[in-house]
Parts: structure tokens; sequence; C-alpha cells
């Protein structure tokens, strides 16, 4: 007896301090091969994405789990105003922000600097976005002053945490120089540890974080390319959350698994095909309207899932500012189609190119299309090359239809100008990804981005929608939004509806319950 | 034996030289950009034009090969072109972990693959030859990311033996013994499908020798016939087969690395690949062709340890 209240004894006193101290590494399955860039102006890729948001902030934030520009918040800003014309913006910074690693306080002049560095195509894969300002300067150590060139759509959208808004230690830039990349300095909630290639990299709490020490400790964020075996690792309990498929029958998966919470969330990326519309036979409007009728958007989203997609309805994605679906866009009629390409003078059928992506996802989608193509006669000849090689031909202008799918910062102009300003075209110096050669709606995109008057400027958007669909630049498939499943004791600290940074924020108030 | 050493070595610097060659133009002319590979979705002209500046990509191909040829050559393979990481110091750190999956897997595969093969030829056309020979079938016809997530449900998620994650810490042995037991047995399983038909045909062939039957005559016991006569004739073969196989695990257990999440020069390579990293997979390449090369050599040696003839 007495034996056995000393064991029992014994394995309480073990027991106890397991169950009482709570749980503070947090373990992230991410489906790569390793990190890319950590250099936050060069993180483009999901990967890269996710994890500058927990180590960099920017002047101001959409709160977490909120991607809607209108609610915009201060981050390293407390505050701000700008000039009856709208051109100059002040901001003032807050007190006692202290860099990572002992870097030290942040000033006006990292936020200068951080600005011009993303405004650098040398520094910067954001730099287009840094266009609008003619000035960048710091007033005093606590303020800065930016003065644009003209009117933009949204100030405070490019300064916001994402992409060209984070801000970055200049004295750590200056002193590391290339190193930076590989070691940065931000002001984030959690600061860089380690990398071990092939394997993982390691965060740990900014104790110093302005707005609280972090509750969680550390975080591994470990890659781990194969579907299955991330999803192996998070059933056994070795991951808290895994990045997820957006996969209807992986979300019904998933979610029947004990413990287990499937988040879907914004933005959503919208896939469009664009038709090169000074090539033949797509030059010819009626070859372009045919195609429109030949999509069926209902049974795209039912092979998709409806979870985790829904139809495009606009050459914008839904939920952007100045997005509409009022736009004409057609619905599914096979013989529609069909009459269009007779009337062409294509009555037995046709065949276009187009290059495709080897990435199952992108893969697997085109070949959906290619089985409804077929249904109105339109031979849709896939050719198959490797990712990067894909990337590199399309903008070679080699592919008459361009699939295209992306998620921009939530305002109607970034998506219009990048995809229908004829500014735009590939292969012209100023190329972004115009795959169409569109030009039909310049003079509304380029009126709306100095338009002060918001409902003009919205009005004008909504035009140039109308524009493009009529003239068939592109067709909107399907948008997927995205996926991240996690075990129910992780709690975000908020409500994850959205996110910029392409993954679930994790921020000061993350904890296990 | 030691100038045979360095007459190998030195006569593997043209095929070192020649790899470098062809690495250097082959990754050129794959299509795809680094700097777009780089830069993604925002890959502007500007920014592209910039990022070739910054990666040496807009000096002419006769001088980035110079530079590749002088820095290769110095022992300096240079830095990743997207992480930025040195070169040297990203192999060094997954090259334990290949090399210990190589040689646990080929230690597996030797320990099954040689007994069965012997036993099989020694009950030619029986129960227990058919048996060997389905198994051996069945190792060959099941991909490892079909064999590999089949054994991680049962030993890692069914019975909770040991962990999904594979990445081990070096400096811990048993950590590292953990995480490499599951894939060392699955490719060591495949490995095993290998040599066991490979013995067992060496093994057949050998025992139909005069000698064999003369050994037998003399009245040495068959246990001895076996192991002394039969199975030292018969290793050649095994060896030859063994050494090609280490090579081509070095750098292709790519997908055991990725099922089981362990790093590895395979995975790397892929990677690079994908990256369109030139001067990374210029310098794995470079790497991988030296490790080939000491595989080679070291199967040689051990043609000579096996049958002396072959010193002379």
């Amino acid at each position: 007896m007495l034996i056995r209240a000393a064991l029992l004894a014994s394995a309480l006193a073990f027991a106890t301090p397991a169950f009482a101290q709570p749980k503070t590494t947090l373990s992230v399955g991410i489906a790569a091969q390793d990190i890319g860039q950590l250099d936050p102006h060069f993180a483009v890729s999901t990967i890269d994405r996710v994890i500058a948001a927990w180590m960099f902030n920017g002047l101001v934030r959409f709160p977490p789990g909120s991607i809607d520009p209108a609610k915009l918040e201060g981050d390293l800003a407390e505050k701000w105003e700008s000039s009856p014309d709208g051109l100059t913006w002040t901001f003032h910074l807050r007190h006692g922000v202290q860099f990572h690693g002992g870097f030290g306080e942040l000033t006006a002049d990292d936020v200068v600097f951080s600005l011009k560095k993303a405004g650098e195509a040398k520094t910067s894969a954001f730099s287009s976005e840094l266009r609008p300002f003619q000035t960048i300067e710091a007033v005093d150590p606590y303020t800065v002053r930016l003065v644009l060139k003209d009117h933009v759509p949204s100030v405070l959208g490019i300064l916001t945490n994402y992409s060209q808004g984070f801000i970055v230690s200049k004295k750590a830039v200056e002193q590391r120089g290339d190193d930076f990349k590989r070691n940065p300095i931000g002001t984030g909630p959690f600061a860089f540890a380690s990398v071990t290639p092939n394997q993982s990299l390691e965060l740990v709490a900014h104790d110093g974080y302005f707005r609280g020490a972090p509750k969680l400790k550390k975080i591994s964020y470990r890659f781990i390319p194969s579907d299955a075996s991330r999803d192996l690792a998070f059933q056994s309990g070795e991951l808290d959350l895994n990045y997820g498929r957006a996969d209807q029958a992986w979300v019904n998966r998933t979610k029947a698994l004990p413990h287990t919470i499937v988040d879907v969330f914004e933005p959503a990326e919208e896939g469009e095909l664009h038709l090169n519309t000074t090539v033949k036979p797509l030059d010819d409007i009626r070859v372009r309207q045919a195609i429109a009728y030949a999509i069926n958007r209902p049974e795209l989203v039912r092979w998709r899932g409806a979870d985790v997609s829904r139809e495009g309805q606009s050459v914008v994605p839904r939920g952007y500012l100045g997005f509409t679906a009022d736009n004409g866009l057609v619905a599914n009629n096979v013989d529609k189609a069909k009459a269009l390409l007779k009337e062409a003078g294509y009555p037995d059928g046709i065949t276009i190119k187009m290059i495709q992506s080897q990435l199952p996802e992108m893969l697997t989608a085109a070949q959906v299309f290619q089985a409804q193509f077929k249904r109105a006669g339109i031979n849709l000849d896939l050719q198959v090359v490797e990712h990067a090689t894909y990337h590199q031909q399309i903008r070679q202008d080699l592919s008459p239809i361009v699939y295209y799918s992306a998620a921009r910062f939530p305002v109607a102009d970034v998506y219009l100008t990048q995809f229908f300003h004829s500014r735009s075209i590939v292969k012209t110096p100023t190329a972004v990804t115009n795959f169409s050669h569109c030009n039909v709606a310049d003079a509304e995109i380029d009126g709306a981005r100095v338009a002060t008057d918001k409902a003009k400027q919205i009005a004008l958007w909504v035009e140039a929608q109308k524009k493009i669909v009529a003239q068939v630049c592109a067709v909107p498939m399907f948008e997927t939004l995205l996926v991240f499943a996690r075990h129910d004791n992780l709690d975000y600290g908020y409500k994850l509806e959205g996110s910029m940074s392409l993954g679930p924020l994790i921020t000061e108030a993350t904890h296990f319950k | 034996m030691i100038f045979y050493i360095i007459r190998r070595l030195v006569a593997a610097v043209p095929t070192l030289l020649a790899v470098l060659t062809l690495v250097f133009l082959i990754v050129r002319v794959v299509p795809g950009d680094p700097a777009i590979a780089i830069l993604g979705d925002r890959a502007t002209p500007e920014g592209v034009a910039a990022l070739h500046a910054r990666l040496g990509l807009d000096k002419s191909i006769w001088q980035q090969y110079v530079d590749f040829l002088t820095q290769s050559l110095s022992g300096d393979f240079g830095r990743s072109m997207v992480t930025g990481r040195p070169i040297l110091s990203d192999v060094a750190a997954v090259l334990p972990h290949t090399l210990d999956l190589t040689l646990a897997s080929l230690i597996v595969g030797c320990i099954i693959g040689v007994p069965i093969g012997i036993w099989a030829a020694l009950h030619r056309n029986r129960a227990i030859d058919y048996a060997a020979r389905l198994l051996s079938l069945i190792g060959l016809s099941f991909p490892v990311f079909v064999s590999g997530i089949f054994i991680l449900m049962v030993f890692a998620l069914h019975w909770r033996l040991f962990p999904v994650i594979g990445n081990a810490r070096l400096d811990d042995p048993l950590d590292r013994l953990n995480k490499l037991v599951l894939p060392a047995a699955t490719l060591g399983l495949v490995m095993a499908a290998y040599i066991t038909r490979v013995t067992r045909s060496a093994m057949l062939s050998v025992l139909g020798e005069d000698y064999i039957r003369t050994a037998r005559a003399k009245g040495v016991p068959w246990r001895r016939v076996v192991w002394r006569h039969g199975l030292r004739n018969a290793a050649m073969p095994v060896v030859t087969v063994v050494g090609l196989y280490i090579g081509i695990l070095i750098g292709n257990s790519v997908l055991t690395e990725i099922v089981f999440n362990r790093p590895g020069l395979g995975k790397i390579i892929v990677g690079a690949l994908n990256q369109r990293d030139y001067t990374m997979l210029q310098g794995l390449m470079v790497i991988y062709c030296f490790l080939i090369v000491v595989v080679n050599l070291i199967t040689d040696l051990t043609y000579g340890i096996i049958d002396p003839r072959v010193k002379q």
C-alpha cells in the first residue's frame, strides 16, 4: 500500500507540470521544399509571404483575420493625416517599437529606408507599387511624410502589412548587406532564429513586441512537400497547423478527423482564361464569344468543391472594391457557342493552342476546360510544360490562351491595371500580365485611379469591367479560396475570415487552449 | 594500391570537367528564367533585368562559364541564386542524411537480399525459389511513394512507433536512428529485391561451373562449397549492381526523402531544378559527380578484394 502510494505520488509529481504548462511551440506544415526569400520585399511565393507577415509590420494593417480595405487600422503608425488635395500624407509613428535582435527602436529613417528599398527594382519585387510616390521623407524621428505624384485609389493599401509595405531595420540591412535576406530583422511578434535547409525554419517570440509579448514562444515552420505525408504528420499530432488543399474531398476528409478545424478563407484566387485578341483565330470576337459560351462555371465549382470555390463573376474577383457582377458575362450555352463558331467560318470546330503548367492543380483544371470546350467543338490543344517554363513562355506571348490564377490587393484598380491595361501587355517594356493585349478600358482604369470622387471612381471600374467582358479579353472561370487545417486547441486569437499573407496570421494573441 | 587510387582520381578529372561543362550548358538550354522563377507573379521586365544584373546573368555566356569554372576549380561553388545561402553549407547540411539513408538501405538490402538470393538458387524451381522470385517482383513493382505511405500509416500513424516527420537532428544519434528506420526499410526492401534477383542468378550460374562439381566430388562439405567457392565467385555481379545502385540512391532517393520528409541531396536537386537555381544545380551536379567517382572507386577496390586477379 505504502509503495503504491509512493508510486502514485511520484507519478503525479512528474505528470502535473506536463498538464500545468500550456504548449507554447507551434508546429506548422507547409507544402514546400525550402524557404525562398526572407527579405519581405522579395517574398512573392505563398511559402515566403505567410512567414513574412509573422515577422514584419507595415505602417497600417488589416485587422487580423480581415482583408477589408475599409477596416485598415494603425500598425507602426499611430495616426495619419492627408492634405486637402489628398497628395501629401503624414504618418506619426508609435514610440518605443523595438526591432528584433537588439537593433533598436524604429524611427522614421527606417520607414523611409524601407519604402525606398521597396520602390527600387534592384532591391524589391514590388517596386512598381511605390511608383506613385514623388517623395518619401522623415520630418522628425517619429514622423514620415509621403508626397504623391498623382492620386491613387488606395494610399493606405500600398502601405499596409503586405508585400511592399513591410518595414525593415535600416541598420540591419546596411550592416548585413546581402546577408539580410538570410537573417532578416523586423518588428513583428516573431523573430527569425534559424533555418535548416530542406527541413524547417524556426522563429522565436519577440518579447519586446509593441503589442505585448507573444503567448507562443516558438514556431517551427516545416517544409513538407508531400501532401500525403503532411496530412499524416498532422493526424499524428506532429503538426498543429497544416497547409491544406483547395479540394472538396480533402476538406471533407480532414473535417472528419477528431479535434480538427478546417479554415477556408479569403482572398480567393480567381482563375481566368486570357484570350489573345491579336492572333488568329482569337482576333475574331465571335470565336472569343464562343469560348465564353462554352464555359460552364457551375460545373467547374461542382468539380472543385462548393466549400473551397465559387463561380467567377467578373474579370475582377468578388469582394474587391469596385467589383460588379452586373457586367454582361454570359452563361453556358453550347448551341450558341457552336453557332458563333459557324458564323466565324469554323462550322467543323476549331483547334486552339494553350501552353499549360504541369502543376497538378493547374493541369487538372485545364483538362476540365478542355472537356467543356470539346462539347462546343473547340479542341483545346494543351501543351504541357514545367511550371517555370510556363511562366517564361506565357510572358513571351507564346500561348494564345493563358490560364492564370491570381489574388491581388482587393481594389479593382490593381487587377484591372495588371491584367487589362495596355501598359501591362506582355513583351512590352512596361509589361505585367496583360496576356490578352486588351486595351478597351484604359481610359476608365486611368480615370478611376485619379478620381477623387469615390462614387465616380467605382462607376469607372464598373464600366471598365463591362467593356472588358463585352470584348471577351478574358473569361472568368472560378475562384479558389485558401484552406488550412488546425487542431482545435490552437486559438488564433481572432476570427479568421481573410489574410493577405495567404496564411493564418500568427499574432501575439495566438495560443494553445 | 595508393598509386591505383591516385591514378583513378586523376582519370576522373576529365570526366568532372566534361560534367561541369555539360551541366553549365544544360541548365541554360532548359527553358525557364531564374529571375522569373524568383519574382513569380511580379516579374516585370524592369525587375527581371535588375535581378539578372544582381545574379550575374547579364554577363556573356562565356564570361559566366569562365567565372563558373574558376570558382568550381577553386572549390567555391558560390551561393544559391534563390536563397543566397552558400551551396557547400546547404550540401553539408543534407549530405549526412543522404549518406545515412544510402548506407542503411544498402545494409538492409544486403542482409535480406543476399541470403534470400542464395537460398532461392539452392532451391531452384521449388516453392522457396518461387516465393523469393515473387517477393522480389513485388518489391520492385511497388513504387516508394506507395510503399512509403503504407509503412507510415502502419508504423507511424497506427502504432505510433516512429515519427512521420523524418528530419533528424544530426547531433543526436538516437534521433537520427529513430528517423532512419522507416525510410531505410522502405528503400532497403527495394534494394533487397534487386539484390535477391542478381544473387540468385549469379549463384545459379556459378553453381553449374566445373570447379563446383570438382569441389563436391572431392568431398568438400556443401556449406563450404556454397560460401567459399560459390558465393565468392558470384559476388562480382552483386557488387557491381550494389555499386551502381548506391550511385543511383545518392541522387535519386528523392521520392523517399519527400514521403518521409527527410532532407537530402535528391530533394535539393529537384528544388533547384524547379526554381532554375543555376548555381545550386551546377554545384550539386559537381558534388554528385564526385560522389559517383568515389563510389565507383570503392566498387573497383572491392573487386580487388573479392578477386585477386583484378589487382594484377
